[in-house]
Order: structure tokens, then sequence, then C-alpha cells
């Protein structure tokens, strides 16, 4: 019960982190709320590992580099998540973007880029992004 | 629409690929150093963009609110209600539980105009279109057992 809790809130988080991010940049721009936000939430997460006193991030030098630039991602994801908002609405953007989520994550699984073990698409996940991509259809038509 | 569209499977994919990241990271490092690293990279390109594009215009913060120095911290709670998430449930049920609810709160958002967003009105064809969507995710995430592993766990 408490793990979907926090699965339920950690969605709404996310949901309302791209509603704010907009209208924090129709104040200040798209460029200065995406640095603002993740300056202050990068801050806040510091103190907490300063806080929680993990060891662990030494071992970054285990990773590969392309694998910790990840995080500079962030920017043209803030940007382009704010800039579709703008145009097409919260719940057309984050539907179309939980498609195409999932579709390329099914794509580099099912080549098992990037390390991922490869797997085989099996038909659910066909029908599952053809339900989605209706939902889309559904909502817009 | 077509833009707005494009920039979403933008972002999509982006977040896809940040995901498969992050989490090879976070097999190391654990989740606040994982945490830490990727807002604070998050900033540095932010920053280094904004100045290519807007140069000192980039500082000028006049119609700043006092709230928005505290927006990032929705960051730090998205973080810690998925980790505590998987932790309890593991990754295929979180998931599925964090995608229903990212469209729901987006429907109510648009509904209610959320932070002055343009009110989009709450019609039946709306919610039908969330609930096969939903439907959609749930057939994806858990029919068939093959998403144990790689890199279909790691999605937020």
């Amino acid at each position: 019960m408490k793990g979907i809790l926090f699965a339920f809130l950690g969605g709404a988080f996310i949901t309302l982190q791209g509603v704010a991010n907009t209208r924090i940049s129709q104040d200040i721009g798209t460029w200065q709320a995406a640095t603002i936000t993740q300056l202050t939430g990068f801050i806040m997460a510091l103190v907490i590992l300063i806080f929680v006193r993990d060891r662990k991030w030494k071992r970054f030098k285990q990773v590969k580099p392309l694998y910790l630039a990840g995080g500079a991602f962030a920017a043209i994801v803030i940007f382009s998540n704010v800039t579709a908002i703008q145009r097409i609405g919260v719940t057309f953007t984050v539907s179309a973007m939980l498609i195409a989520q999932l579709v390329l994550t099914y794509i580099i699984d099912s080549n098992g880029w990037f390390g991922t073990i490869k797997q085989k698409i099996k038909l659910p996940q066909f029908i599952g992004i053809g339900l989605m991509i209706a939902g889309v259809v559904i909502l817009r038509f | 629409m077509i833009l707005g569209l494009l920039f979403s499977i933008i972002a999509g994919s982006l977040v896809s690929l940040q995901n498969i990241f992050n989490s090879k990271v976070n097999e190391r490092a654990g989740s606040w150093a994982t945490t830490t690293l990727v807002l604070g990279l998050g900033f540095l390109a932010s920053l280094s963009i904004g100045l290519i594009f807007e140069g000192k215009q980039l500082f000028d913060l006049q119609n700043m609110k006092t709230w928005y120095w505290f927006s990032g911290l929705i960051g730090v709670g998205v973080v810690t209600s998925i980790v505590q998430g998987m932790r309890l449930l593991g990754p295929t049920y979180t998931i599925s539980i964090v995608m229903t609810s990212q469209l729901g709160f987006a429907l109510l958002g648009d509904s209610l105009g959320l932070l002055g967003l343009t009110q989009v009105p709450f019609t039946s064809k709306q919610l039908i279109g969330v609930l096969v969507i939903v439907s959609g995710i749930l057939v994806f995430k858990l029919g068939g057992a093959n998403v144990k592993h790689g890199a279909a766990k790691m999605i937020s």
C-alpha cells in the first residue's frame, strides 16, 4: 500500500514539475527556468547526499563516461517538455512522451544496446503501444 | 500541433535514454549520488545552452517569484518517491502506477488550468482517451513476463 502511494506521488510530481517549469518559463524564459530549477534541485540533492553519508559516490569512476553524461540531456528534455505543453497542453504532451519513451526503450531492449539484455518483443507490448496511440487519437480528434 | 508533438517525442526519447544511463550510474553509486550528478550536469547544460542563445539576458530575472527558487525541490520529490516505490513494489508495478498517475494529473492540470495553463474543458472524450492510454500502459508493462530485465524496467 505504501509502495503504491509512493509511486502515485512520483507520477504526480513528474507532471507537476512540467507544469511548474511551464509557468516559470512564462515569466523568466525557458532556459532561465531550466537553469534555476536544476541548480536548486542539485543543491538540495547534494545536501541530502552529504547528510546520508553515502560513500558510494566514489564509484563514479567505475561507470562509463557516456553513462555519467546522461544528466546533460535534461536541459533539452525540459526545453522540449515546456515548449510542447505550451503548444498542445499537458495531457497530450505527457501521452506522446510516454509512447516515445516506451517505444525507444523497447527498441533498445530488443537490440541489446547499451549493455541491456537482449530480448524479444512480444505481442502484449505491440498491443499496448497500439492502445496508447489509439488513446491519443481519441484524445485529440 | 505537429511541432508540439515533435517536441514531446524528443523529450520522451531523451528521457528513455537518460533512464538507461542513469540506472547504470545508480547501480554503482547509489540514488542520491546519481541524482546529485544528474541535476548538476543538467544545470551546467542548461546554463551553457542558455548563455549561447540569450547571452547576459539569461541572468535577467525581473519577473522572478520567490516560489520559483523552490520548484527544483519537486525533482528531489520525484526521485525519493520512485526509489521508495521501486523498493517496495519492484520496477514493473511502480512504473505502471507512475505513468498512470502522470497522465491522471496531466488531465487534472489541463482541466483546472493549473498554474496559469490554458484551461482545456474536461470532456468524456478526454476521459476515454486517457483510460485507453492507461490500459495500453498496463498491457505493455504487465503483459508477458519479459519485462523483468533489460532497459524496460528503468523507465520512469
